[in-house]
Formats: structure tokens, C-alpha cells, sequence
């Protein structure tokens, strides 16, 4: 959210330096993108403050924060535009009622396309909107104003007058405003005339009945959508406009009302006439109310708040407070209609902390008894294990949890039997790896092509196996591999193994060797002869092995490679 | 001219059918392919030619070029079968006295810090927990306040497990994007008082860049008593910066929105570089401070899912990003290095 420091100006009377309200935002409300002369960015990602994603709402929280008064009403005007006019009705049908709770649409006569004026187009460019005419500026203006999205089509294209708002039916298709053409869903929400469709609702308008130099009549929409239903769209066609983010954190009816006459009236500047308008749904926000006692609200916050800071802190923020008796302690605490984000008492208790500043919040050591002990063997086991194969020379690598495509190629591996990712990033993130040795392999080639001629490396890491009935197994492996530039490494690298494993203190990982036969290690990757079990306590928990030179020959290695590799446990 | 490379095809067809070595394999190819190989230096001389001439010339002369190229790719893969053949013959012997080379090894930066930090929290009676890298959607989000369709889901670009091959169908399966999918089977195994942490490798559906990984590991605490509040935050957030880097670097905590605790906190360190008064700063580009992690009290519908009751326990979780602090520590600047095997990079530590 771009929010414009002159429009700012306009709705709070800063008590405050920018300077200092540029330090005090990011700790007392939202962490900051980007500061310029012309605006602030609000870092919005994946945050729960719908009322941050407008202007008013900005003016609210800064307006707390720094002690400052807005200039703007949060109560809805009595004398609406449209109050006592007798108008006609524009003609709505609502088909699906759960995913479109409030539609209401104005029809406003007697416009002329022409240029905005420069503060209106300063205010959306400092907002990062490009100005396109007088009346879609507008439209754009109160959405970044209140937040509510508004959409105006031209009349004309418009057939029969006559708004529909429905599901699409599965393969129809509709060409959006970016000229795009998309195949829909019939989970796809739609507003359209009885002829064709007009709009992606919430996300998007469409070519044809957009505002061109001939508009001169517009039905202005003003709507709430279903969140979860306009996330879900957004997501398949991966469009996602400044009106669907929005609707994704939640719309209020009081603004919605605020934004319908403060646009009705801007049109009336313009010249134009309100000539019809319907307004469907039920028009007014439940406020919640929410039980806060100063007992949880300092026990969670570890400070011991008066009764009057509480107050003080939260009807600054907009919140009324009807107080349960100075024994209890107890408020019963009314939402304001644009914190759509409160709750819970927790919620109230970070307005509370907040107000007063995290940073001030004293420290304490912990107290109470530990906790029993619990098994840590196999973390020391795998500290242990690393600090041993350091010591006798070895280095230390990570690799990714997936296969390359270059390990899946040079190894013609059978990624049948892979766990495999449903939405990868590129090749490279689509298969994970069910052995360490590949990667390592892959290591070692990159590292002999930047000019090393001994390569003596080990990761430890999970792997990742495939189970019927349960989640994928992932258990803990070791491996080695080691390309000494000799004809035989895995004799050396082998005798490196036993030699950390003396190291280990008191972890004693007796290990037998079991050559030949068949089964586990006897593949084809492997030098014909040259590979073995290694067994812990009768079990096979791995093996060593030559890596066959046709294998290395692929990832361009001349010399042979010795890999090692077993489970921990 | 057409006589001349049909004496070239010929020489060195028969050339390379008797070629036994990749060595010599590698010559034939230098003196046809080198840059004064016959193949090479050929084509100057066509300029000299009539046009009619050229006609011919060409396609024959790129004919006996590819043929060429092909026979000595083809016959490099036999020599070199010829010698895969041979390893039968080779022994095996893993017992034989052998001295061992002198190499210095090194301990994964990663590893290091980790150790660390599990050392720093060990005193205070953390232990450590493992969790699953992929588990179900429901365990690494849902469980945790963090519904499907949420926007709070657009903090974490998720990467989901295809059920098919995973063979477990469920339900839906992520490659977790925190470590925060311990936290509920923690409180679901053990009984509070809980001092836990866990360490360990997480993914997101991230473009790679010097600044963005799609693989990275988390480090978080999990606490949970009577009476856990924001002040022991703070004391852990003070404990931790003093044991890593000393005692002159202080902790803030300032408001931050994770779904999964509320109130949230993010967690600030003051710049090890400036000691916070450097507006040259480099490292926190004149800030003063820099974000090292987040934190919060956990979220009582995570409480309660967990079987626990909020109104009797409290409980906190605080967590940083490994790469990030050694980033910094070490004045590292490509996140890729860590999962790079580089071992220019890795030497270094």
C-alpha cells in the first residue's frame, strides 16, 4: 500500500515530523517498504489489516500513534444523495446471494470524458495509479480513499441496463481489460448483462464496457464480494488487481455507503445527474464486541497497565469501552466497524501493547521449573558425526533436497519411485531425493571443473521415501564421497570413515563390512566390483561403493569417485 | 575439391576404427576439428570456387563433416565401454594400509552457527525437537490459525507434494514453510512446562537471487508455562543477541503480524556493524537496527489445538533466520553460496 504523504497530510493533522512518523510506524504499526518524498509503502504482504489498505484507515492508525486528530467523519453522512429522491431502480438480479451479500449500482447521466485535475492525478500517482480519464479516476480514487472497490461501466454497453451476477458456466470466455483471454470455471464469479459478460467480479472489467471519449452515462457499482470466492479466482488466472486484494481482506458496509455518495457527488461536480440506483443487500456492519480483562491483558504482556492507560490506548484507536466494574477489571469492548481484524481478547491486548510501545516492554527471565529431558541422542549423533569427519579432513557440504535435472539425466534415475512436488518452481525443485551419494556427485564434478584435484566432501541431511499409508519417510543419512585423483579412492575413503569413527566419543558405531553379494548396493551406478554393505549390529544401514566411471563420465569426471553412504539413527 | 575430402572421409574413417585409446581419440579430433584441423581450414578454400562448383561441394563437404563428428562420438563411447568392460578385472580391497592425505576439513558454516545457538538455548533448557520437512497442510498451517484461502497464506509461497507419488492420499501434503509445524506436535507429546526448539530446513516457491532461497533453515523456540509473557520475548531476544555477538548490541521488539501468535512481534537487533549510530551504515543502511526475527505470544487456537488450555498456560515462539545472522556475521552476500558446495566458499569457514 502506497500511501501519499501530501493526501496524508490532508486527512490527519500531523503532531509529528515525518522523519519521526517514518521511524515510529514500523513499531508501532506496520513494517515499511520504501520511503520517498511523495509517499510511504506499507510492507502488506500476507498482513491482516484491511483497513491499512486505504487511506482513511491509514489516517486512523497514524492519527493513534502519534496523538494527532483526523479531518474526516467516520460516521455516515444522514442526508445520503439518493435519500427522498424517489428514484428509479437500476435493474440488478442476483443469482448467487452468498458470494455477492451487497451489490448496489448508480446510474449517473450527463458526463464528458475529459482530463482529471492535477491533484487528483498527484494523488494517484503518489498512490502508484496511473491517471486514465476524469471518470475512472474517480473510481480509483475512493478505492484507495475508503478501501471499498467501484467499478463504473458504460451505460451504453451495458444491454438492457440490466446487471447480472452470477457463476460462469465451465469453458465460457472472457477477454479482461489487460487484454487477456480466459477460459473460466463455473466457480468463477461473474457480473454481466443479459447478453454477455461485463466483468470478472472484483478482480477485473472487461474491453467491452469499458469508459471511452464517448461515455456519457455510467452505472456506477459499488459491491461486496465473497473473499475466499475472489482469492480463489485471482489464484487460477494468477490476476491479482488492487480491487481483488481488498475484497481478499474484507469490505464494510459503512464504507461502502461512504464511498457510493462521495462518488455520487464528485459525479455531480463533473456535471453529471444521478438518474437511477439500487442498493441490495443488508446496508448495515454488525459491530462485535469483545470481553478484555486487565488480569490476561497484563499477565500476556508482563506489564501492569492502569485501567486508564487501557482506555486511553484503545479509544484512541476507535474502540469504545464499557467498563465492568473496577473490581473486575473488565471491559466490554466494541469493535470500530474498519478493525475487521479484531477479534479475540489477544487481538485487543497487541493494541493495548502496541499503543504503549513493544520496545519498552521490560525483559524477564524465564521462571518455573525445566521441563524432563527428552531424547537428544540423535542430534549429538549427528554434531558428533560431523565434528569426526572434519577432523579427519573432510568438508561439509549441503546440497538441495531435490534431484537436478542434470543428477536425473547423467543418472537416467527412475523417478517413479520419487516424491515428487505438484507445483515446482522449475525442473530443478521437482523431485526430491530419495540418496545423498547423487548430489554429492554432482558437488564434486562442479568443484573438479573449478580446478580442484581432490575432492573429499560429506553431507548429512534427510531423504525423502515414499509410504503407503503415511507421511514420507525422512530419515537422517550420511555421505561421503571422495575423489582423491587415484585409481582405487574408495579404499581411502573407506579407512577416513573408520578413522572418524574412532573419533566419536562414546557413541560406539561398530560397522562390519559385507562385500559382494547381491541386493541393495549392487547396481547399476556402481563399479562391478568394487562396492559393499555396511552392516550396524547384523542390520545393513548402507554401503560403499566406486561410482562406475560411466557415471562419473557423465558429469564429466575423469577420475574415480568413492561414495559412502548410510542411515542414521 | 570434392576429391580431396572424399580422401579426408576416407583417411580418417579408417583412422578412427582402429583408435584404442581416448587419448588418441582426442588427437584425430584436433587435426580434423582443431582450429588448423583439415575439417577447420577446408571451407577458406571455397571462395575459390565456380559457382556450380560450390553446389556440390557444400552439402557433400557438411555431409562428411557430420559423419565424421558422429564416428568419433560414436567410437569414444566404445573405447570407453571397452574400458567399463575392464573394471570386472579390477579388485577390491578395502583393508590395505594406506596413509591417509593430509587434508584441513570444515564444518558447514550453517552447521556452526546452529551448534551455537542449540548450545545458548540448551542452557536455558531448551531441547531439541525434529519435526517432518513435508507434512500435511493441516499440521503446517490450518492447526496454527492459518485457514486455507487466507490471505495471511500469501506470506508463505507454499510448495506442495504431488499425493500421487507420495503414495499417502489423504490429504494434502506442503514441504513445510516453517519450523512452526513442530510447535503443534510438541504440545500434542509432551506436557507443559515446554522448552523446546527446533532446527531445520523449510522451502518456499521462491525465485532464486542473491537474496531469495527456495531452501533456507529456521531456528525456533517454543515455550510454554504459566505466566509466559512479552517480557521473557524480550529477555530472549537480549539473551540471544548478547551470547552471539556480545553485550553491547541491544533487542527491540516492534509490532508484526504472524497469523500463528498474536500479540506478534518482530525481533530487531542493533547493528553490529554501527552499534546503531552509523547514518553511513552499509549493513542496515542507516537505520541503526537491523530485523533479525519474529516472535509472538502463540495464538490460543493453536494453543487449543495442541490440547492446551490458554486460560491456564501461555506460551511463546521466537525464531530467526540461520542464513540471515551468518550473512551478516560473515559479510556474505549471495544467499546461494550456502547450498552451492562451493568448496572456495566452504573453505572459508
Amino acid at each position: 500500500m502506497k500511501v501519499s504523504i501530501g493526501w496524508l497530510k490532508q486527512l490527519v493533522d500531523l503532531k509529528v515530523s515525518m522523519e519521526q512518523l517514518v521511524t515510529l510506524i514500523p513499531m508501532r504499526t506496520i513494517g515499511l517498504k520504501e520511503t520517498t518524498k511523495d509517499f510511504i509503502e506499507l510492507d502488506m504482504k500476507g498482513y491482516n489489516r484491511a483497513d491499512l489498505l486505504s487511506m482513511r484507515g491509514v489516517a486512523r492508525d497514524i492519527a493513534a500513534i502519534t496523538d494527532s486528530k483526523t479531518n474526516f467523519s467516520d460516521k455516515n453522512p444522514k442526508d445520503y444523495t439518493w435519500v427522498g429522491k424517489n428514484l428509479p431502480e437500476v435493474k440488478i438480479q442476483i443469482e448467487n446471494k452468498e458470494l455477492c451479500p451487497v451489490y448496489c449500482v448508480a446510474k449517473i447521466e450527463g458526463l464528458k470524458v475529459g482530463k482529471s485535475p492535477n491533484d487528483v492525478v498527484k494523488k494517484l500517482a503518489d498512490s502508484g495509479i496511473r491517471s486514465i480519464d476524469n471518470i475512472t479516476d474517480i473510481t480509483n480514487l475512493l478505492m484507495m480513499e475508503y478501501g471499498q472497490t467501484i467499478h463504473s461501466f458504460d451505460a451504453t454497453k451495458v444491454a438492457d441496463e440490466t446487471m447480472i451476477i452470477k457463476l460462469a458456466k465451465k469453458g465460457e470466455q472472457f477477454t479482461t481489460l489487460d487484454g487477456k483471454n480466459r477460459v473460466l470455471t463455473d466457480e468463477d464469479l461473474l457480473i454481466a448483462d443479459p447478453k454477455k459478460i461485463l466483468s470478472l467480479s472484483g478482480i477485473m472489467g472487461g474491453k467491452d464496457s469499458e469508459i471511452t471519449e464517448s461515455t456519457n452515462t455510467i452505472l456506477l457499482e459499488v459491491a461486496i464480494f465473497d473473499p475466499v470466492s475472489i482469492r480463489k479466482t485471482s489464484q487460477r488466472f494468477n490476476l491479482y488487481s488492487e480491487a481483488s486484494k481488498r475484497i481478499q481482506h474484507g469490505l464494510t458496509k459503512t464504507n461502502l455507503l461512504q464511498t457510493l455518495d462521495t462518488a455520487i457527488r464528485m459525479y455531480q461536480q463533473l456535471g453529471g445527474k444521478l438518474t437511477a440506483i439500487s442498493l441490495v443487500g443488508d446496508l448495515t456492519d454488525v459491530l462485535r464486541k469483545v470481553k478484555l480483562t486487565r488480569k490476561k491483558l497484563n499477565s500476556l504482556v508482563g506489564i501492569d497497565f492502569t485501567a486508564e492507560q487501557v482506555e486511553e490506548y484503545l479509544k484512541k484507536l476507535g474502540f469504545t469501552l464499557a467498563s465492568q466494574g473496577e473490581t473486575l477489571c473488565a471491559w466490554e469492548v466494541t469493535v470500530p466497524y474498519w478493525r475487521l481484524d479484531i477479534n479475540i481478547e489477544e487481538d485487543l491486548i497487541e493494541e493495548v501493547a502496541r499503543m504503549y510501545g513493544y520496545e519498552k516492554i521490560p525483559p524477564q527471565k524465564l521462571r518455573g521449573k525445566l521441563p524432563p529431558k527428552i531424547d537428544q541422542r540423535l542430534f549429538n549423533l549427528i554434531y558428533d558425526l560431523k565434528s569426526a569427519l572434519v577432523k579427519v579432513g573432510l568438508t561439509e557440504v549441503q546440497t538441495y533436497s531435490f534431484y537436478s535435472t542434470d543428477v536425473l539425466n547423467n543418472l537416467d534415475w527412475d523417478k517413479q519411485s520419487l516424491v515428487m512436488v505438484a507445483n515446482p518452481i522449475s525442473t530443478e525443485t521437482e523431485y526430491l531425493r530419495e540418496d545423498l551419494w547423487p548430489n554429492l556427485l554432482e558437488v564434486a564434478a562442479k568443484n573438479i571443473k573449478h580446478g580442484f584435484k581432490d575432492v573429499a566432501i560429506f553431507e548429512v541431511g534427510k531423504v525423502y521415501l515414499p509410504q503407503k499409508s503415511d507421511l514420507p519417510k525422512e530419515p537422517y543419512r550420511l555421505s561421503i564421497a571422495l575423489c582423491n585423483g587415484g585409481e582405487n579412492p574408495s579404499l581411502e575413503l573407506y579407512q577416513i570413515f573408520q578413522k572418524a569413527l574412532k573419533h566419536l566419543a562414546g557413541e560406539k558405531m561398530q560397522l562390519h563390512l559385507r562385500g559382494g553379494g547381491k541386493g541393495l548396493y549392487e547396481n547399476k551406478y556402481f563399479h562391478p566390483k568394487r562396492f559393499a554393505f555396511l552392516d550396524h549390529k547384523d542390520q545393513p544401514i548402507g554401503g560403499v561403493a566406486e561410482v562406475h566411471q560411466r557415471f562419473s563420465d557423465k558429469f564429466g569426471i575423469e577420475k574415480r569417485v568413492a561414495v559412502l553412504e548410510i542411515e542414521l539413527t | 575439391m570434392e576429391e580431396k575430402i572424399s580422401r579426408i572421409q576416407k583417411e580418417y574413417l579408417e583412422k578412427i576404427k582402429q583408435v584404442l585409446t581416448l587419448n588418441d581419440l582426442d588427437e584425430i579430433f584436433l587435426e580434423l576439428f582443431g582450429k588448423k584441423g583439415q575439417i577447420t581450414l577446408l571451407p577458406k578454400q571455397f571462395p575459390r570456387l565456380i559457382k556450380a562448383e560450390l553446389k556440390i561441394v557444400t552439402p557433400y563437404f557438411n555431409k562428411v563433416k557430420a559423419e565424421l563428428e558422429l564416428t568419433i562420438r560414436k567410437r569414444r563411447e566404445e573405447v570407453r565401454e571397452e574400458s567399463y568392460r575392464k573394471l570386472s578385472e579390477e579388485k577390491f580391497d578395502l583393508t590395505k594400509p594406506l596413509i591417509i592425505k593430509k587434508r584441513s576439513g570444515h564444518l558447514h558454516p550453517l552447521t556452526q552457527f546452529e551448534k551455537k545457538i542449540a548450545d545458548i538455548f540448551s542452557k536455558l533448557g531448551f531441547q531439541q525437537y525434529d519435526a517432518p520437512q513435508i507434512d500435511t497442510d493441516y499440521m503446517t498451517f490450518q492447526v496454527l490459525n492459518i485457514p486455507e484461502n487466507s490471505p495471511a497464506r500469501d506470506l508463505q509461497d507454499t510448495l506442495y507434494i504431488d499425493n500421487k507419488n507420495a503414495g499417502f492420499q489423504k490429504e494434502k501434503l506442503v514441504l513445510r514453510s516453517h519450523t512452526s509445524n513442530s510447535e503443534i506436535r510438541v504440545m500434542k507429546q509432551f506436557k507443559p512446562p515446554l522448552r523446546l526448539m527446533n532446527i531445520g530446513r523449510c522451502f518456499r516457491y521462491e525465485n532464486l537471487d542473491a537474496r531469495h532461497e527456495h531452501t533456507f533453515d529456521q531456528f525456533e523456540i517454543v515455550y510454554i508455562d504459566k505466566g509466559v509473557n512479552m517480557g521473557n520475548l524480550q529477555f530472549l531476544s537480549e539473551y540471544f543477541l548478547k551470547e552471539v555477538f556480545g553485550t553491547e548490541i541491544r533487542a527491540r521488539l516492534r509490532t508484526k503480524y504472524y497469523p500463528q501468535v498474536e500479540p506478534g512481534a518482530g525481533i530487531d537487533g542493533l547493528c553490529i556493524f554501527c552499534k546503531g549510530n552509523g547514518q553511513w551504515c552499509k549493513v542496515c543502511g542507516g537505520v541503526g537496527w537491523l530485523e533479525l526475527g519474529g516472535a509472538g505470544m502463540i495464538h490460543p487456537v493453536a494453543l487449543k489445538n495442541g490440547g492446551i488450555d490458554p486460560n491456564e498456560y501461555s506460551g511463546l515462539a521466537w525464531g530467526i533466520s540461520p542464513e540471515r545472522m551468518v550473512m551478516i556475521i560473515e559479510g556474505i552476500e549471495d544467499i546461494r553460496l550456502f547450498r552451492s558446495g562451493d568448496l572456495k566458499f566452504l573453505e572459508k569457514f
